[in-house]
């Protein structure tokens, strides 16, 4: 990249590419805050009070500003044991998961391992068709980790896309970097350890996120696995304070009035925003190393 | 006869020689399959064990008491064919999927291409995260959000479109609006972070081809147009022949959280068809073979437009 | 070559994972005791205060109310002896699912199961000898029985099988009807209008309520009809107003013991037609034919007649206190049900059946222990306790047979100290007098309303086992999806009642007949052992 600036200096810029340059930007800023206003609706709401949240008219700032959502939020203790579990299982399944990918895709890249490209189709296939939920429930019943924490790690360590994405990637690195090495005596493991990882330092990083946010949001297995309270994730914590209970009553087609909090709206914004800040605050850190490994890529590459 | 010994022996011979050569490959890449081992573990444990399920698409399964299942051979998948809401259901499937590739596939290799451009990081790196940030909202919070702004008596949008067409439409039960609201909700939700593998790509680009190409003369827009979309090819095509895989994904979550039977003509997908029918019968064998015949189309589009991609010499996904 | 190899892989691997699976399955089948076998009864009644042995019992319920190591909990684990395991199950859109797997796994089976819906599971679990038959035990501790004949003899009928069998206790019933007619009296006042006594009437209030700005405040922003939005029960004056009623969106029992189906009545045409026009006319909230909330509907106001919930009628009730704190001024009240063609306004009526059960399953170690100690809790006493916590901290008993209810199970400090108010609500609950949450005027108002629908009852359908009813549940769900996108395109105006005669053919050809058929063979069937169950009880 920063080859790419003097090379960008050296030449004179036309007047099509500074009209570019101007609507890129322009572009740019409008597409940033139709992208943000929605989140800033909810955080706005979540600050507002129960009245102007019922008439409507929230827009740019919160109307009749009040804190006691999140308080009541915090005082709830699911929302704690929820994060626990949550960022337990985020920071597990993340660090194993990205480094199994990458050992998994390493070999995969090489087009010349034998039954390489049958175990390639054979990761493809997983894509494509699954048990379904009673024989994955069945596994983690006879692995003896039914309301077991790590039941919420384990299954989605490694993603077939993502292999496949990071494989994609391996293949073009330049074979001469590994060559070299190899004359050196250095074996795969130690050229996969101190070349490649280092070289894929931008893929890895996107891995990581995708992984993240994969376990942050997912909820599913919470429903599956996990029976008690205590050992929630957050995101099922969140569905359920979501889900309108009234609702499920009418379609089941009964007429009994439950007798909801009408703090609904507000509750539902707060419980979002506490789900999500947290990544939000994480990102732009993981970022950083994101744009610095794309950076270092650039340069050395 | 004694030629078609001659060729069973060659055959043999290089049979022979080539299970001796791929042996030494073997051994030759054993550290490779060291490196493999966590990963084949994980695919047979958590992939392929439980995909003995797949097995209850042919039966009448009962799940409190399996041995009490029997096989029913392709009942399910007939019964799937003959509902007569089957092919409209299908149609919507594709309609919306297919549009939701041709539109929504080029927009984050454009912002891609375009970002790229920009000369300030700082602008580039705020602009970025800003971009990705949808996709961390799930579908279940932007529908509401959704709802809000199409809300028929007050929504910031139904205004503007009243506003702009003198009309009143409410997107949300409207047939003709309904699909077209689907497309831009999800491009909004995807679009930026789709961005991420396009600019991950671009990164690996070596700079010495920019120096080169500038030396020569070539503009930003020739070294694009040259240079930075050339390299991401490879990546454009595994994208793509992913979401093919997805054709018939038209995205459960999100037509779930936003239709209502206004628009079941135009909306109702095999996901959510399969959903409602399964409420009223708690029918796994029944979804379980729907899911099946998705899985086989998807896979067949896969194999072809993989096909295709090495046929037009780019690297397939395999 | 490559092809074959990759073949032969494949279903290796697939025979693999076969094998490991059925391994799998085949243990979780084996299934204890037989369907139908009524389980023995104790020599004695167990005496559920005094017992020395600790008994596990892991309930499951809705997460609405559970809180680790609440203070009911430790209450029920020191009174009867027990190890109570509270399994939470997640929001109701997942818990089905939730319900199917502890219910597949012996190891995780709770010893009481909650549901609801779930037919087909139901009859599954029977057969596989999953619930215990509880008929013997409700013989022997009768407060359970006791209350649900108090309502109605018809509620155990519903929740028994063929044979006399109970594997379903009845968890949570309706009040026979629990919707009324409100209005915005101060509206009325505003506009010097009567009270509507006919729908003509009725409709009349509303466009006044529409144009002539109700409210005072010199703006366009009030709607006649609101409420519950995608709910066809919202429009249940018209429903009930329009020819002899019976244009419901269900099956219908008419009075010479055959069946319709209400959605291709001349009624439903009738009143589809007279909504449409309302709507048309921009008399009802736009919201009402997307999905909005109704008690957020209610609570954000803007219309003047709506047909909703009794329970409004309490003074703490959460929606009309939030209503009333940005509308200080206004006046719901509700009123008597409106006069249509036939003259004889009726009210919604709810079904008997139980909407959620519990039952006791094949893993509890004293079935009939678990049931003298649900039976024990639900006497009133000890059922206002569980429901409303402690007298004199959670609620005051004026003495004159009013309450004040000080911590509801919906505030904040029933989960922040852990009271446990309301913990397995929907596993028993009742709506007489132990209700104490119901004022006297809503109490009269539900004995009201319950009066007011007896007749329209008359055409309702319930089924004791939905799951028996093949060809509906085979066809019924296109069939509704028909009738659905129908009756809401008409009501917002994208689809037009002149189409009728081809709706009503899309609707014979989706296989109406075949449900029918299936309807009167089944139900009537039904309804004679229900009469027979009827005179035993009457006995």
């Amino acid at each position: 990249m920063k080859t790419k600036k003097i090379a960008g200096t050296t030449i004179k810029r036309g007047r099509g590419e500074v009209a570019f340059s101007v609507f890129n930007y322009v572009f740019f800023v409008l597409l940033c805050i139709i992208m943000v206003y929605p989140f800033w609706h909810v955080v706005m709401m979540s600050l507002s009070s129960v009245e102007a949240t019922a008439k409507g008219g929230v827009f740019l700032w919160p109307k009749g500003f009040n804190l006691d959502t999140y308080i009541k939020v915090f005082k709830d203790p699911s929302i704690w044991s929820g994060y626990f579990t949550t960022v337990m299982v985020t920071l597990a399944g993340t660090f194993l998961g990205t480094l199994f990918t990458a050992t998994t895709a390493y070999p995969l890249s090489k087009k010349d391992l034998p039954f390489g490209k049958t175990m390639l189709f054979l990761v493809l296939f997983t894509m494509l068709f699954s048990g379904g939920m009673i024989p994955g429930y069945l596994l983690m019943k006879n692995l003896n980790l039914i309301d077991n924490r790590l039941s919420l790690v384990l299954p989605g360590l490694i993603s077939a896309y993502n292999v496949i994405i990071m494989k994609s990637f391996f293949q073009s690195i330049p074979e001469s970097l590994e060559e070299s090495a190899k004359i050196d005596g250095a074996t795969e493991v130690t050229i996969f350890w101190k070349i490649v990882l280092p070289l894929s330092k931008a893929t890895v990083a996107t891995i990581a996120l995708f992984t993240a946010v994969g376990y942050w949001n997912d909820y599913f297995s919470t429903v599956l696995y996990i029976n008690t309270k205590e050992r929630w994730a957050l995101q099922a914590v969140l569905r359920y304070m979501l889900t309108n209970t009234n609702q499920a009553m009418q379609s089941a087609g009964v007429t009994v009035a439950a007798a909801t909090n009408v703090t609904a709206a507000t509750i539902k914004a707060a419980s979002v925003v506490v789900a999500t800040v947290p990544i939000l605050c994480v990102y732009p850190f993981v970022q950083k190393y994101f744009v610095k490994g794309v950076m270092i890529g650039g340069v050395k590459g | 006869m004694v030629k078609m010994a001659a060729n069973k022996n060659a055959a043999k011979m290089d049979f022979k020689t080539r299970c001796q050569m791929t042996m030494r490959d073997m051994v030759k890449y054993r550290w490779l399959y060291f490196l493999l081992i966590p990963g084949i573990l994980f695919f047979a444990i958590f992939k392929y064990v439980p995909m003995y399920g797949l097995k209850i698409a042919f039966m009448d399964y009962n799940q409190y008491n399996p041995a009490a299942s029997q096989w029913v051979g392709l009942a399910q998948f007939v019964k799937l064919f003959s509902k007569r809401s089957f092919l409209p259901v299908l149609r919507n499937t594709i309609v919306i999927s297919l549009l939701k590739l041709i539109i929504g596939f080029p927009i984050p290799i454009i912002l891609a291409l375009m970002m790229n451009e920009m000369r300030s990081l700082k602008f580039k790196k705020v602009s970025q995260t800003l971009l990705y940030l949808p996709h961390f909202i799930s579908w279940v919070i932007l529908a509401g959000i959704i709802m809000t702004l199409l809300d028929p008596d007050n929504g910031l949008i139904t205004e503007w479109i009243l506003r702009l067409t003198g009309e009143k439409v409410m997107v949300l039960t409207n047939q003709k609006w309904f699909v077209p609201m689907l497309i831009v909700t999800d491009i909004y939700k995807g679009m930026g972070w789709g961005t991420i593998l396009y600019f991950a790509a671009i990164s690996g680009i070596d700079p010495v081809l920019y120096e080169a190409a500038s030396i020569d003369g070539a503009g930003k827009w020739k070294q694009m147009l040259n240079i930075t979309l050339p390299s991401i090819i490879p990546t454009i095509v595994v994208c793509f022949i992913m979401n093919c895989g997805n054709i018939l994904n038209a995205g459960f979550d999100q037509i779930f959280m936003l239709y209502s039977s206004h628009v079941y003509d135009v909306a109702d997908i095999i996901d959510t068809y399969v959903y409602r029918i399964g409420i009223v019968n708690a029918d796994y064998s029944f979804s379980t073979a729907a899911g099946m015949f998705k899985s086989v189309v998807a896979l067949i589009l896969i194999v072809t437009v993989n096909q295709i991609a090495k046929k037009t010499g780019n690297e397939g996904l395999y | 070559m490559k092809k074959k190899l990759l073949t032969l892989l494949l279903t290796g691997m697939m025979a693999v994972g076969m094998l490991a699976g059925c391994g799998g399955g085949g243990k979780s089948g084996g299934a204890s005791a037989a369907a139908g076998e009524a389980a023995p009864l104790a020599e004695e009644k167990i005496d559920v205060l005094n017992q020395s042995e600790t008994m596990r019992m892991a309930v499951v319920c809705l997460q609405g109310y559970t809180q680790p190591d609440s203070e009911f909990e430790h209450w029920m684990e020191e009174r009867y002896n027990l190890d109570v395991q509270v399994i939470a199950l997640p929001g109701w859109s997942d818990a089905t699912a939730k319900i199917t797997l502890l219910m597949a796994d012996e190891t995780q089976r709770p010893d009481i199961i909650w549901w609801w819906n779930m037919e087909k599971d139901f009859t599954d679990w029977v057969n596989a000898g999953l619930l215990v038959d509880v008929s013997a035990y409700m013989d022997r501790y009768t407060n359970m029985r006791d209350y649900y004949n108090s309502i109605d003899p018809g509620i155990l009928f519903y929740a028994s099988e063929e044979n006399g069998s109970v594997y379903r206790i009845p968890g949570d019933i309706a009040e026979p009807a629990c919707e009324t007619l409100w209005i915005r009296q101060d509206w009325l006042d505003n506009l010097n209008l009567e009270t509507p006594k006919t729908l003509d009437e009725l409709e009349e209030v509303m466009y006044a309520f529409t144009s002539d700005d109700p409210d005072g405040n010199g703006i366009d922003d009030t709607y006649g009809l609101g409420g519950d939005g995608y709910d066809i029960r919202s429009f249940w004056p018209w429903i009930q107003g329009c020819g002899d009623g019976l244009g419901r969106d269900t099956f219908i029992k008419l009075e010479d013991g055959s069946y319709a189906y209400g959605p291709v009545s001349e009624d439903a045409k009738n009143w589809l037609g007279r909504v449409h026009k309302l709507y048309a006319d921009g008399v009802i909230t736009p919201n009402i034919v997307t999905d909005t909330d109704r008690d957020e509907e209610m609570a954000n106001g803007g219309f003047g007649v709506t047909y909703s919930w009794v329970i409004y009628n309490n003074p703490s009730n959460g929606t009309m206190k939030s209503f009333y704190s940005t509308n200080p001024d206004a006046k719901w009240v509700p009123i008597d049900m409106v006069a249509g063609d036939n003259g004889n306004p009726q009210d919604e009526p709810a079904s008997i059946g139980a909407w959620c059960y519990f039952g006791i399953t094949n893993v509890c170690s004293d079935p009939e222990r678990a049931y003298a100690i649900w039976d024990d809790m639900a006497t009133p006493e000890n059922y206002i306790h569980r429901r409303f916590g402690v007298e004199g901290r959670d609620y005051i008993d004026n003495g004159d047979g009013t309450y004040e209810i000080i911590h509801s199970g919906d505030g904040p400090e029933n989960t922040e100290q852990g009271l446990g108010i309301k913990l397995f609500q929907d596993l028993f609950s009742r709506k007489d007098e132990c209700n104490i949450e119901n004022s006297e005027e809503t109490a009269a108002l539900f004995e009201k309303v319950k009066e007011n629908s007896r007749e329209a009852y008359t055409h309702t359908i319930e089924k004791k086992n939905p799951a028996k009813y093949e060809v509906n549940n085979e066809l019924g769900t296109d069939l509704g999806d028909i009738v659905k996108e129908y009756m809401w395109g008409v009501i917002s105006g994208s689809k037009s009642l002149d189409d009728w005669d081809s709706y009503v053919e899309e609707v014979n050809e989706a296989g109406l007949q075949d449900i029918l058929d299936e309807l009167s063979e089944l139900h009537g069937a039904q309804m004679k052992q229900y009469e027979e169950y009827m005179a035993a009880q009457g006995k």
